[in-house]
């Protein structure tokens, strides 16, 4: 089972294969965790998150079509989710804040979801014990996303484009500009 | 096709090798001329390998535990979908049911029930037609009928018996 190709263990996930979806899950537990964790900032929500992208990558596997590449496929999903879990959050705290007391012309509703960084740039401060976690923190989250895939999985940068959802030419940049910032600040750290 | 700008997104791809053949050529005559970019491009490759490297300095949990709780949150989210799927089983059922009645109800045939004596007069009618009707008191009396053969054929049985219960008396 271990030798198998992503693409199979796929299509055996989809004929509901118990051990073709531990293989998988073996596979790629690390990466999707460091994924969610990159988006997210926080160790429990990164956790919670790509245990759903493998929830979700069970119930679905059927739905992969073969277009892509599975890690380009299933990276989506847990980006996908981060950004869910992002917009809940943002709808929960928005709720906690309007039952507090907001100031007169503030903006009720939900904000646009966006990967600049938030919160969870303050969690990942909180919780970085390593220098390249501490180096992370100072990357917006599409420029950790675009990092990590580019140096965990080598993804290109269409592919990087594909998970994130913009143009080749932006996932090049984000790959660019988060490494020359990690290049800075781990020079600095030494 | 030499570039005139400093194709600094695309160093990374090249160095890795990713970029198609034309742009790979571009930029290769690029850095044949570019001190500054070939500088670079070696810097981010440095960077690139020593991020590769320390990857694992980024938190990570206990797998075995994760891989167990992650099997735990499955099940229970397919034993609360079976559930779920087998309420709406039972209620598209229950409803189907109902529906049917329903439709029975209102697509069967009204009969009006006829008055006492249109009854009356159909039960005199149909036992014109039905020879055992028409001797019903005695149709309705058949276990006598059953007693009658036992009656009938009393003088067959052995008068023994008799002579007997008679010489005691």
């Amino acid at each position: 089972m271990a030798e198998l190709p992503d693409e199979e263990l796929c299509s055996r996930v989809a004929a509901r294969d118990n051990s073709a979806f531990e293989a998988l899950v073996e596979r790629y537990q690390a990466r999707a965790y460091r994924l969610a964790y990159s988006v997210l900032g926080s160790e429990a929500d990164a956790r919670d998150v790509s245990q759903d992208a493998f929830i979700k990558l069970f119930e679905s596997a059927g739905k992969f079509g073969g277009r892509s590449q599975f890690s380009t496929w299933f990276y989506r999903i847990v980006v996908n989710l981060c950004i869910d879990y992002k917009r809940r959050q943002r709808w929960w705290s928005k709720i906690v804040r309007l039952r507090g007391s907001l100031p007169e012309g503030d903006e009720a509703g939900v904000e646009p979801v966006s990967f600049e960084p938030g919160p969870e740039a303050e969690a990942m401060r909180h919780e970085t014990s390593t220098q390249l976690a501490a180096a992370f923190v100072h990357l917006s989250p599409n420029q950790r996303v675009a990092v990590l895939l580019q140096v965990q999985d080598g993804l290109s940068s269409r592919e990087i484009a594909e998970v994130l959802s913009c143009s080749e030419s932006t996932a090049r940049v984000h790959v660019h500009r988060g490494l020359a910032a990690l290049r800075k600040l781990l020079k600095k750290g030494e | 096709m030499k570039m005139d700008v400093h194709p600094q997104p695309a160093l990374v791809p090249y160095v890795r090798g990713q970029l198609g053949s034309d742009e790979s050529e571009a930029v290769r005559l690029h850095l044949e001329g570019c001190a500054a970019c070939r500088a670079e491009a070696a810097s981010l490759l440095a960077t690139l390998e020593e991020v590769s490297a320390r990857i694992q300095e980024l938190p990570q949990p206990e797998w075995i535990a994760y891989r167990s709780e992650l099997r735990r949150k499955l099940d229970a989210r397919h034993f609360s979908r079976r559930r779920w799927i087998f309420g709406l089983a039972s209620l598209t059922a229950a409803g189907a049911a109902v529906a049917a009645t329903l439709l029975l109800v209102v697509r069967s045939p009204t009969h009006p029930v006829p008055p006492v004596e249109e009854l009356a007069l159909e039960q005199q009618l149909g036992s014109n037609d039905l020879g055992l009707l028409r001797n019903y008191p005695v149709v309705e009396r058949l276990d006598l009928l059953e007693n009658y053969d036992v009656i009938e054929h009393l003088n067959e049985l052995s008068p023994a018996p008799r002579e007997q219960h008679d010489s005691r008396s």
